[in-house]
């Protein structure tokens, strides 16, 4: 179970449309902030990535000091980015596959705009009982 | 990508890795120097470096090359030591301030664009000062041991003319400076000596003798003479200073002031002649000596082999020596020796040789320190000679040795650090020097940032450029600067990072940045600069309350540094809705409540339609009265008048999750009074609108010296996320052009929020729908303020607002004209007149509610004469308000209907002496709500025998849900019917009372009272009680109410012609009031205001039958005849009506019975029907007598033969008129006496109404049973 760890999905033209801070320990004001700047610098090493490799998981884009980014770009350039302090590959790439099918389902909703903010509570309650899981 | 040897990196090699010369002078020679406000060092720094010094070199092999450029380092000797590491820290840490000082008036400036940055030169991109710190922090590791290219390669010993016994000087300074005792470095160095001879003191002889003898002593070639300051005034300015760089700026005209142009090519030309014939032949012979000494000992198979076990041997001795492990004369120093001599005398591949003889030694004995050294030199080397990827490869490997030694080795990390990034970045490697500046931050906080910063501008110069990294970057270097109190460099790092986060929405990201260099520009003193970035931060909804109040505590800390308000247009704090925005004012429509100016104005319109004038005729009057300009603002602009407040609502929302207090929240004004800019107005351009980047002043005035208009200030407080709906006024007092600019507001007694209503469009509630020309935006908050006019004020006492169906309520209404100009022509007009009728005078009544309409009081007024064709109420020509006189008008209000009806009362006036409005109009709206009560309904059934007479059953439900109610009285409308009971009262209702919930049926007999068989419409008064009929008991002293006084009969004429489409009135109708009362109880009523008297109409109740025609059989009901003489003839007479309005044809056929079809019709008539049947004694006395005289008759006679024929006309035929009465004579003939029923015909009647459509039917006969009987 990662200590850390601050789940975003990043839709085109970089705007986030879901934010979750997903670790276990303890929630400080500051670390969201933190955590929203390495996820927000790792875009440039995703965006030279994702055009070299046909892979979507991405593992170990971007590190800073003990926290490492992790990305899964979706074929409509979705990228979701976890940050996390763990070594765990294979449970980020299950999660990552995992949180792609609820997000495929949230695209289906025919009410829901692409690229606006996810604010379903059940895709949050998803995404967080899957984070227990793998990470 | 450039070439090695000319980047930057090539060129910091060339100054840094050259050949040190160590400086010995006597005291006399610095005085000589200082004249010109420099040392002798720095007299000759900037003639060290030499661009084309053309030296043939050959080193290692008999090839030859030319060195072209070269460079020397001076040094005195008390500095050529280790430096003292606080001191180089202060040094460093100064070079950044001043460069932050320097950048201060910057940081005021917005944060560039990101397209600028990315298109600025390459060599602009990041700040100059860099390069100086990079410098001097590489110099903080001169002269370490296990680096031979500090080692110094010359002495120069210098000597002024003027000093007692030279030559003795000379060998004094040098055996009293020795070099560093450690015994690392070479004492038997290259000499050189160099009299100096001051031009202005010592004379020439004296300086040519002390010549002669030091050649003499140490030498001719070892020996030069410099002479200096020939300049006798000393105030020689130089166009190029080439000493500009070492003084500031203040002094920098004095430097070498006493040297002439003369003087400096002399020095120049004194320091090639010593480094192009005395220290690069120095250094070539030095190597080739070494280079043979090596070879001798360590190249070759064999060589390899003996070191391989010398050295073997060494390690059994770990502590032979307990010095330096590598001394002077040693191998390992030697080869350094060797390879830096080649490096600096650029000759690359011996210098690699060489470094490759010894790291392998260095790894050996684990020396780290030296062994990473030469890593470091060899990557230099393969950069000089431009083999990619060797050079990284080497660096790595000397960087991650020294970051293994871990604090005494993190300089030297920092220093082959920096060397790295600059090979990474002349290969356009920016992204891995990025990673390697970042490698390097280590912990020192001051250090960190530079080398974060510098980070980040390598992100920049990646192709593409990683904008992401060099924002994050950014922030991360201007906290470290923060952490070291460099404010002014934090604000420059931010606000440039500002520049890629400006248009994020990672909200974190936002808040971080704005709120960081809000605090900063605090603390640097320029307050306006940090609330203009505090206030981004104050719509973070989003952030936890916690966050929330520490942005909004810190915002208020830095306004109020500030000592003054700061007006901040557009602050989100509370957020406006402008959708919400709503306008009210009053131009000549007038509102008396809240709830009036609601309504929408096409229902006022619509009231208002014939009570007012036409437009046409104003415009006419005022074509006569005024200027042409005035009838076009009126059509173009919105009209308020002075002395009358205009109301504007919005709605304030509240973004954040902690209370926030708002106050002092009033509108911003604009009045031009005078007629001129009435006129400038009208040339304005429509679209122009006030700025928010034009600085006015708000409120002002022009003309008047004291306020025109008045304005209010709320205060509210607003929770978190609450909404507010504020209602905002400005009351003008002077004519002129009004306009509503914007709305302000304070926060914290020191923020003012400032939002302007240009770009808004408003829904303004009161627009006029004739206007045609759609309303602008600008237009809508614009107004031309006339002057001050009589506004009339009305209200109605006690309107109650729940009510039962059929209450009826005695009101007043009361007008009133603070003003002292008069009014006159007041008319009204009623949305619904079936509700509320206005009463006939001013006069208070004279007897109390309901009383007063009760029978028997002599004020009740009649109104028949009074029948009003129209809707719209005239009060009386001498009505005229002013002066704060009141009118009080009597209304009646009952409530005709359930359901929730609004009322609408529209009351016009004119104004006297006015010119500029004619008329105003006072509008008044009032809701109500009507509870169903009592519902009545009737069914009149004309009488079969009796044409005169109807019988009427009356149902009545009591629909409430728990009042009781009380009947009073029935009566019917109009002098024609009579009415009376066919049951007691206490019969039809025991309890008096109707439960909720309760029906009861009841049966009256109404009596048409005009002359039969006419049309005649004169009839005779009826007296009043045969109209009315009590239902209550007798022992309730009660009057009847009076149902054709007013307001009775008034509503009753409104229920008419909403009951029934007919206007004339049809004589085949009857019309009914029922009056009843709320039952006294103990319980409280559904409606607060109790009711006293409820009337209930019930129109147009039709008097017909379903069969055309009625009739009746007139004839004897007993008669006597003596059958002993004749047969018995009876004349009869049937009186028909035609009741419907068509021509009726009417057939009367009789019929001849058996006696068995008489027994059926006589049995069936029992069940129902009208019937006057004799009484039984009578009849059975008769027929007894009857049976005994006729007792001789055969019976087989009887049964075979009808017991009576009609002997008239089988089938008659007639034509009756609608509305009239026809009699028809008919006759029988009866054979023997007895008891027969004459109900054996029946009339077939054919209608033919107006139309063509006809229709048709058959009716039976009624029961008449004639007796019949012998005479005797």
């Amino acid at each position: 179970m990662a200590n850390t760890a601050c789940f975003i999905i990043v839709g085109r033209n970089d705007i986030p449309i879901y934010e979750a801070e997903v670790g276990s320990a303890a929630k400080r004001e500051d670390a969201a902030q933190l955590h929203q700047f390495i996820l927000h610098a790792a875009l440039d090493v995703v965006q030279d990535l994702a055009w070299t490799t046909s892979a979507m998981f991405l593992k170990s884009v971007d590190r800073f000091n003990d926290l490492v980014v992790s990305v899964y770009v979706t074929a409509g350039h979705t990228r979701l980015m976890l940050l996390h302090d763990s070594r765990n590959e294979d449970g980020i790439k299950s999660f990552f596959q995992e949180v792609h099918e609820l997000y495929i389902k949230i695209l289906l909703n025919p009410l829901y705009l692409p690229g606006s903010r996810i604010t379903s509570s059940h895709f949050d309650t998803k995404v967080r009982a899957l984070a227990r899981k793998y990470l | 990508m450039v070439e090695p040897v000319n980047s930057s990196l090539g060129k910091m090699l060339l100054e840094e890795i050259s050949p040190v010369v160590m400086v010995l002078c006597t005291p006399l020679v610095e005085d000589t120097f200082l004249r010109n406000g420099l040392s002798f060092v720095e007299t000759l720094k900037p003639f060290c470096n030499f661009s084309n010094i053309d030296v043939p070199v050959r080193t290692s092999s008999d090839q030859l090359y030319r060195l072209k450029k070269f460079t020397l380092r001076l040094f005195y000797a008390s500095d050529i030591k280790q430096p003292n590491v606080e001191v180089a820290k202060q040094r460093l840490e100064r070079v950044i301030t001043q460069a932050g000082e320097k950048d201060f008036q910057d940081l005021k400036s917005d944060p560039p664009q990101i397209t600028d940055i990315l298109s600025n030169p390459e060599s602009e991109i990041a700040p100059s000062w860099f390069r100086y710190y990079n410098k001097e922090l590489i110099r903080t590791l001169s002269f370490s041991d296990h680096e031979a290219f500090d080692h110094p390669v010359a002495c120069l010993l210098v000597v002024s003319s003027k000093d007692e016994e030279p030559i003795k000087k000379f060998v004094d300074l040098f055996n009293s400076n020795r070099l560093p005792t450690d015994g690392t470095m070479d004492p038997n160095i290259l000499k050189h000596y160099l009299l100096v001879h001051d031009n202005q003191d010592a004379t020439t002889e004296r300086t040519s003798k002390v010549l002669s003898e030091m050649r003499s002593q140490f030498g001719n070639n070892e020996c030069n003479l410099l002479c200096t300051n020939s300049s006798k005034e000393g105030n020689v300015e130089h166009q190029a200073n080439p000493w500009a760089s070492f003084k500031s700026s203040v002094s920098a005209d004095k430097l070498g002031c006493a040297l002439t142009g003369d003087d400096i090519v002399e020095i120049k030309d004194l320091m090639q002649e010593f480094a192009s014939r005395h220290i690069i032949p120095y250094m070539e012979q030095k190597v080739r000596e070494l280079n043979q000494q090596i070879s001798a000992t360590r190249k070759g198979l064999k060589n390899q082999f003996k070191n391989f076990l010398w050295r073997k041997g060494k390690d059994d001795n770990p502590d032979a020596t307990k010095g330096s492990m590598y001394t002077y004369s040693s191998t390992e120093s030697q080869i350094r020796i060797l390879g830096d001599y080649a490096f600096m005398l650029h000759d690359y591949e011996l210098a690699l040789s060489s470094y490759r003889l010894i790291y392998t030694d260095y790894n050996i004995d684990k020396a780290w320190k030296h062994y990473a050294g030469v890593q470091e030199m060899r990557g230099l080397a393969y950069f000089i000679s431009d083999q990619p990827k060797k050079d990284s490869e080497c660096m790595e490997n000397a960087f991650s040795t020294y970051m293994k030694l871990g604090k005494s080795g993190f300089q030297n990390a920092t220093r082959c650090g920096l060397w790295w990034a600059e090979m990474l970045k002349a290969r356009d490697q920016h992204k891995e020097a990025a990673s390697v500046y970042f490698r390097i931050c280590g912990e020192e906080p001051l250090h960190a940032a530079v080398m974060l910063e510098q980070a980040s501008y390598c992100f920049m110069l990646t192709k593409p450029a990683m904008l992401h990294k060099y924002g994050f970057h950014l922030v991360l270097s201007g906290d470290h600067y923060k952490n070291c109190n460099q404010v002014n460099h934090a604000i420059r790092t931010y606000k440039s990072a500002i520049s890629v986060y400006k248009s994020t929405t990672w909200s974190h990201i936002k808040d971080h940045l704005y709120f960081h260099i809000g605090q900063w520009y605090a603390i640097v003193g320029m307050h306006d600069v940090a609330v203009r970035n505090m206030l981004k931060v104050l719509d973070c909804g989003y952030q936890s309350k916690a966050t929330q109040e520490i942005f909004l505590r810190d915002f208020f800390d830095i306004v109020k540094k500030t000592g003054m308000k700061h007006e901040v247009v557009g602050l989100q704090l509370p957020i406006l809705n402008m959708s919400s925005l709503q306008v009210i004012y009053e131009d000549h429509r007038t509102y008396a409540s809240q709830a009036s100016a609601l309504v929408e104005e096409s229902i006022w319109q619509s009231l208002e339609d014939d009570i007012i004038p036409s437009l046409n005729s104003g415009k006419s009057n005022w074509l006569e009265l005024q200027s042409k300009l005035l009838p076009k603002k009126y059509k173009e602009s919105n009209v308020c008048v002075a002395g009358e407040s205009v109301k504007l609502d919005l709605e304030f929302r509240n973004p954040l999750l902690i209370s926030t207090s708002i106050t002092s929240v009033s509108l911003i004004c604009e009045l031009t009074a005078n007629s001129d800019d009435l006129k400038l107005v009208d040339n304005e351009p429509s679209g122009s609108s006030l700025s928010p980047e034009i600085s006015t002043e708000h409120n002002q005035v022009t003309t008047s010296g004291f306020s025109s208009f008045t304005l209010s200030e709320v205060d509210f407080t607003l929770g978190g996320g609450e909404k507010k709906l504020v209602r905002l006024t400005v009351t003008p007092s002077e004519e002129g052009i009004l306009k509503i600019v914007g709305v302000r507001w304070e926060l914290s007694g020191s923020i003012v929020g400032v939002h302007y209503f240009q770009s808004v469009s408003v829904k303004a509630k009161t627009a006029r729908g004739r206007r045609k020309n759609k309303l602008t935006p600008t237009d809508a908050l614009k107004f031309l303020v006339i002057k001050s006019l009589p506004r009339l004020e009305g209200s109605i006492d006690h309107l109650p607002e729940k009510l039962y169906a059929g209450d009826l309520r005695y009101l007043v209404l009361e007008l009133r004209n603070k003003s002292e100009s008069p009014t006159k022509n007041l008319k009204m007009k009623i949305s619904h007149p079936r509700f509320v009728s206005p009463g006939n005078h001013e006069e208070e009544l004279t007897t109390e509610f309901p009383d007063c309409l009760k029978k028997g009081d002599e004020h009740n007024i009649v109104q028949r004469e009074s029948n009003r064709t129209s809707s719209v109420f005239a009060f009386p020509k001498d009505v005229s308000l002013q002066g704060d006189r009141s009118l009080r008008w009597p209304l009646w209000l009952r409530a005709a209907i359930p359901g929730t009806i609004s009322l609408y009362f529209t009351i016009y006036y004119e104004m006297e002496n006015v010119s500029s409005m004619k008329y105003r109009t006072l509008r008044m709206h009032y809701n109500l709500q009507v509870l169903p009560s009592l519902q009545t309904s009737f069914k009149v059934t004309p009488s079969p025998s009796r044409l005169q007479e109807f019988l009427v059953r009356m149902d009545i439900v009591n629909r409430a849900k728990s009042d009781c109610f009380q009947i009073h009285q029935l009566s019917t409308v109009g002098c024609r019917w009579g009415i009376s009971l066919l049951q007691p009262v206490d019969t039809i209702l025991p309890s008096k009372f109707l439960l909720a919930g309760q029906a009861l049926s009841c049966f009256f007999m109404i009596k048409d009272c005009r002359k039969s068989g006419t049309e005649d419409e004169e009839t005779t008064s009826l007296p009043p009680s045969q109209t009315d009929v009590k239902l209550y008991t007798q022992d309730d002293d009660e009057k009847l109410f009076d149902i054709v006084s007013s307001p009775l009969a008034s509503f009753h004429e409104s229920e008419r012609s909403c009951q029934g489409p007919s206007v004339q009135v049809s004589p085949n109708t009857v019309d009914f009031i029922l009056i009843s009362r709320l039952a006294k109880s103990s319980s409280p009523s559904a409606v607060p205001d109790l009711p006293k008297i409820l009337s209930h109409h019930s129109c147009h109740n039709s008097i017909r039958s379903s069969s055309p025609i009625s009739w009746s059989l007139d004839g004897p009901q007993t008669i006597h005849h003596d059958f002993s003489t004749s047969l018995c003839e009876i004349k009869l007479k049937m009186v028909i009506r035609n009741t419907s309005d068509g021509i009726s044809s009417v057939t009367i056929n009789t019929n001849d019975f058996l006696p068995d079809a008489a027994a059926t019709t006589s049995s069936s008539g029992n069940q129902s029907g009208w019937r006057y049947v004799p009484t039984i004694t009578e009849e059975m006395k008769l027929t007894s007598d009857v049976m005994g005289s006729r007792l001789g008759k055969p019976p087989s006679s009887m049964e075979s033969s009808p017991p009576f024929i009609w002997s008239g006309l089988s089938s008659t035929k007639i034509q009756i008129q609608p509305l009239s009465t026809t009699e028809i004579p008919l006759q029988i003939s009866v054979f023997s006496p007895g008891i027969y029923d004459l109900s054996s015909y029946e009339l077939n009647w054919e209608l033919s109404e107006h139309e063509s459509a006809t229709s048709s039917g058959t009716c039976q006969g009624y029961p008449y049973y004639l007796t019949v009987l012998q005479s005797e």
